[in-house]
C-alpha cells in the first residue's frame, strides 16, 4: 500500500475517534432533563426543528441573506459528495467514468462557494470581528479538500496531493469548529426538545 | 468594579463544568460564526454596533468554555480565540450579557445552527452573578424580594389597605356590596398572584381581574404571604436567589391548598413560575401553573363570561411578550380573547413567535445603568405600532407596560397602554340594577 | 456618573434620570424635572402629589403607595396618571426627586 494510504487510514481513525469521543459524551449526558410540566410534545418538537424549522422561508437568517444561505448550502452539499467520494475512492479507487465531470463541476461550484464566504468573512467587518483563526483554518481546509476532489476526478495523478489534504482535514476535525458536524445535530435536537416541551414549535397542535 | 480573583474564578467555572444533560455543551459547541444571527437582534438592528450581534454574546462564555475545557483551547488558546476569565472579560460580559441583551431568544428561533442562544446568555449572567456582578440597580429589585417577600418592599399592611380599596372599586362597578377580593382563603381552586406593581402604583389590573372573577364565579382567592408573581432572578440568573424565591410560591400553594396556580400578565413572571421554577427546586409540581391569558380564554371558550366586542370600537393592537410566545408557546390564546373583546383589531408586523422585544425584556427595565440603549432599542416597537394606527396596545406584561408607556412619551406616540384584563373587564356588561 | 442639563443646571441622575442625590432636592429641581417630562407647569394638584411623595421618603425612605397618594391629595387614579402622563414612578417619584424604585418600573 503507498505511503499516502497509510496516511489517509490514520487520519481516519483519529477523526473518527474524536468524533466518537463529543457522540459518547453527549450520549453519556444524555436527554434534557425537566421538571416543568409539559403543555406540548418534545417529540414533535424535535421533528420541527429538523423539518420546517429548516425551511429558509420562516427564517429570517436564512431569507434576509439568500445568497449567503444559498452558498452556505451548495457549499455543505459539496462537502458530503466529497465525503461520500472519499470513501469510494478508498474502497475502490474506481468511479464511474460517467460521473466523474458532473461531480467535478459541482465541486468546483461549491468549492467556489466556499472561496466567497471566506473572502466576505475576511472583508466584512462585522463577521472580521466575529472570527477568530479557527473560522479561516477551517473553511480553508474543507475548501481545499473539495477543489482537490474535483482536480482528482479529472486528474488522477493528483491523487497523493489529495490524500495529503483530505488526511489534514480529517485530522483538524475533531478539534476545531467543524466538529459542528456533530454538535449541530445536538443543538438542533435540544433546541427541538425545548420549543416542544413548550409548545412553542409543534408538528400539530397539542392543546387549544 | 471589584477585581477578580482565584475564588472567583473556580465559582464561574463550576457553571460551565456542570452539567444536568448534554445541552450546555451542545449550544457552546456549536456556533459556527455565521453571523446571519444580527439582522435578528434588535440591539444590532438598532445600534449597528457589531459587538452587540448575538453570535458575538455566545462567544463570550464559549470563549471562556474552550480555555478552561477544551484540549485545543488549553493548548493553542489564540488559534480557536479561547479567553482567560480576567477583568477585561468581565467587563465586557458585565456591559453586553446584562447591559446588551433582552433574553428575548428571537435570535434563537432564527439561528441556523439551533443553539439556544438565550440559553447561554443566561449561564453568563450566572457566572457573573455567583461572582457578584450583577448590575446594582437589578440586585436591588432581587433583593427587595428576598428581604420583604415582593420587589417593591410593600408592607402587609399597606397591601391590605389598597386591596380593600379596589374592592370598594370592584363592588361599586359591579353594583353588588357582596362582591369581593377574597385574601388568604385556602381551599379555593385558584391562587391568584399579582405584580407588585400593580398594588402599589397602578391597582386597576387589579380590580379588572376581580371583575373577571367575579362575572365567571370563580373561587378564588390571593395571600398576603407570597402574592409576588416575580422572580428577578431569573433575569440576575443567581440560582440560588431565584431557588429561594420559587420555593416561596410552591409553599404557599401548598399552604393554600390550591389546585391552580394563576400568574398574572408578567412574561418573565410566567416563564420563571411555570417553567424555570419545578427546575430551580428541583420537583415537579402538585399543582397546575397556568397564566392568566389562558384562563380568560378558558372561561370564554366555557361562556362563563360573555363580553360584548361591540363596546371597544377604537383599533386595538397587541404586543407579544417575549417570554408569553416565545418562551411558553402562548400565541393564539391572546388573540382569541382580543377577538372577542374588541371590534377592530390589528396585527403588528411581524408577530407572535417572530415579535420584537419592546426593549424592557431581560431585566433592562431595572437596570438604570442601560437607559439610554433600552430607549433607543425601542424604536423597532415604535414604528410597528405606529405601522398598525392603532390607538390602544394591549399586552399581558406589566414590565412591557412600563417600557411601552416610557416610550409612548419619548417617542410622542400618542396611545393608550392596556393590561388583556382591563381590556377584558371593559368588555364585560354588567347588569345594573 | 450621567448627568441632565435643565436651563442650564445640571443634576447628577441614574441612568433612568433619577436623581442621584435627593438630598438636593428642592421645589426648583422639581420644576425643572417636570418641564424635562413636558409638563410645562406644576399646579396645586401637582404640588399635593409631590408633597406626598416627598413626606413618604424622608419618613420611611421610600415612595407611597398609590392608595396613600389618592387618598392624602384627594384626588382620583386617573387623575394621578392624567397630572404625570409617565405614571407614579417614572413620572411623579421623579419629580419629587426620589432614586428609582425597585421592580418594573
Amino acid at each position: 500500500m503507498a505511503w499516502y494510504y497509510w496516511l489517509a487510514s490514520a487520519s481516519l481513525v483519529i477523526c473518527i475517534s474524536g468524533c466518537i469521543y463529543h457522540f459518547a459524551r453527549l450520549i453519556m449526558l444524555g436527554k434534557p432533563r425537566d421538571h416543568s410540566t409539559r403543555s406540548g410534545s418534545p417529540a414533535g418538537g424535535i421533528v420541527y426543528s429538523f423539518t420546517r424549522a429548516m425551511n429558509p422561508a420562516g427564517k429570517e437568517s436564512a431569507y434576509l441573506n439568500l445568497p449567503t444561505y444559498a452558498m452556505g448550502v451548495i457549499y455543505h452539499i459539496g462537502t458530503f459528495i466529497a465525503i461520500i467520494l472519499f470513501f469510494v475512492f478508498f474502497l475502490s479507487e474506481n468511479i464511474n467514468e460517467m460521473m466523474t465531470v458532473p461531480f467535478a463541476i459541482f465541486l468546483f461550484l461549491s468549492s467556489l462557494c466556499g472561496i466567497i464566504i471566506l473572502m466576505k468573512r475576511i472583508f466584512d467587518k462585522k463577521l472580521r470581528k466575529l472570527s477568530n483563526p479557527d473560522d479561516y483554518i477551517s473553511n480553508m481546509l474543507v475548501t481545499g479538500f473539495q477543489a482537490a476532489s474535483g482536480i482528482v476526478l479529472l486528474t488522477p495523478s493528483t491523487y497523493p496531493v489529495y490524500m495529503v489534504i483530505t488526511s489534514l482535514l480529517l485530522l483538524y476535525l475533531p478539534l476545531g469548529k467543524l466538529k459542528h458536524v456533530i454538535y449541530f445535530f445536538a443543538a438542533r435536537y435540544h433546541i427541538g426538545y425545548f420549543y416542544g416541551w413548550r409548545n412553542v414549535w409543534y408538528v400539530t397542535k397539542q392543546k387549544q | 468594579m471589584e477585581k477578580i480573583n482565584d475564588i472567583k474564578i473556580k465559582t464561574a467555572l463550576e457553571v460551565l463544568n456542570s452539567h444536568d444533560d448534554s445541552k450546555l455543551i451542545s449550544h457552546l459547541n456549536s456556533c459556527v460564526h455565521c453571523g446571519l444571527c444580527a439582522k435578528t437582534c434588535l440591539y444590532y438592528l438598532t445600534i449597528g454596533d457589531e459587538r452587540f450581534i448575538p453570535a458575538r454574546k455566545v462567544e463570550l462564555v464559549s470563549s471562556i468554555y474552550r480555555r478552561y475545557f477544551t484540549v485545543m483551547g488549553k493548548v493553542l488558546p489564540a488559534l480557536v480565540s479561547a479567553r482567560k476569565l480576567d477583568d477585561k472579560m468581565i467587563e465586557e460580559m458585565v456591559d453586553l450579557l446584562y447591559g446588551g441583551c433582552v433574553m428575548c431568544g428571537r435570535c434563537v428561533r432564527h439561528c441556523s445552527i439551533g443553539v439556544d442562544i438565550e440559553y447561554v446568555v443566561r449561564k453568563g449572567r450566572e457566572m457573573l452573578a455567583k461572582m457578584g456582578y450583577v448590575p446594582e440597580s437589578l440586585q436591588s429589585t432581587v433583593k427587595a424580594a428576598l428581604e420583604t417577600g415582593n420587589n417593591m418592599g410593600i408592607s402587609y399592611e399597606d397591601f391590605v389597605d389598597t386591596i380593600e380599596w379596589m374592592e370598594e372599586e370592584l363592588q361599586e362597578e359591579c353594583n353588588d356590596p357582596e362582591a369581593r377580593i377574597p385574601l388568604n382563603e385556602p381551599g379555593k381552586n385558584v391562587l391568584y398572584t399579582l405584580n407588585p406593581r400593580e398594588p402599589k402604583f397602578f391597582p386597576l389590573s387589579i380590580s379588572a381581574m376581580a371583575k373577571v372573577f367575579y362575572l365567571a364565579k370563580e373561587s378564588w382567592t390571593l395571600s398576603t404571604n407570597m402574592y409576588d408573581v416575580t422572580n428577578y432572578a431569573y433575569f440576575s440568573s443567581h440560582p440560588g436567589e431565584a431557588k429561594a424565591i420559587a420555593q416561596r410560591m410552591y409553599d404557599e400553594m401548598q399552604n393554600m391548598k390550591s389546585g391552580r396556580l394563576v400568574l398574572a400578565e408578567c412574561g418573565h413572571g410566567v416563564r420563571s413560575n411555570r417553567w424555570e421554577a419545578p427546575n430551580y427546586i428541583e420537583k415537579g409540581f402538585f399543582f397546575e401553573a397556568l397564566t392568566s391569558v389562558e384562563l380568560i380564554a378558558e372561561y370564554i371558550r366555557k361562556g362563563r363570561i360573555r363580553p360584548d366586542r361591540e363596546r371597544m370600537k377604537d383599533a386595538v393592537t397587541l404586543h407579544d411578550p417575549c417570554n408569553l410566545a416565545r418562551g411558553s408557546g402562548i400565541v393564539e390564546e391572546q388573540r382569541y380573547i382580543l377577538k372577542n373583546c374588541v371590534s377592530n383589531f390589528v396585527e403588528m408586523t411581524p408577530h407572535g413567535t417572530d415579535n420584537f422585544c419592546c426593549g424592557g425584556g431581560g431585566g433592562q427595565l431595572a437596570m438604570s445603568e442601560y437607559n439610554d440603549r433600552r430607549l433607543k432599542i425601542a424604536e423597532l416597537k415604535v414604528r410597528q405600532i405606529r405601522k398598525t394606527g392603532a390607538a390602544i396596545v394591549v399586552t399581558p406584561c406589566h414590565n412591557c407596560i412600563d417600557q411601552l408607556t416610557q416610550i409612548n412619551v419619548t417617542y410622542n406616540l400618542n396611545i393608550q397602554i392596556k393590561t388583556l384584563a382591563e381590556i377584558v373587564a371593559d368588555s364585560l356588561p354588567v347588569l345594573k340594577e | 456618573m450621567p448627568t441632565i442639563e435643565i436651563e442650564e443646571k445640571v443634576f447628577e441622575v441614574d441612568g433612568n434620570g433619577f436623581l442621584t442625590h435627593p438630598e438636593i432636592w428642592d421645589e426648583e429641581v422639581a420644576r425643572l424635572i417636570a418641564k424635562y417630562d413636558g409638563i410645562n407647569e406644576l399646579t396645586d394638584q401637582h404640588w399635593a402629589v409631590i408633597n406626598i411623595i416627598r413626606k413618604n421618603y424622608e419618613e420611611k425612605g421610600m415612595a407611597p403607595m398609590i392608595r396613600q397618594i389618592c387618598k392624602s391629595a384627594g384626588l382620583k387614579l386617573r387623575q394621578i396618571y392624567e397630572l404625570f402622563p409617565l405614571g407614579p414612578a417614572r413620572g411623579a417619584c421623579r419629580v419629587a426627586g426620589l432614586p428609582k424604585p425597585d421592580g418594573c418600573v
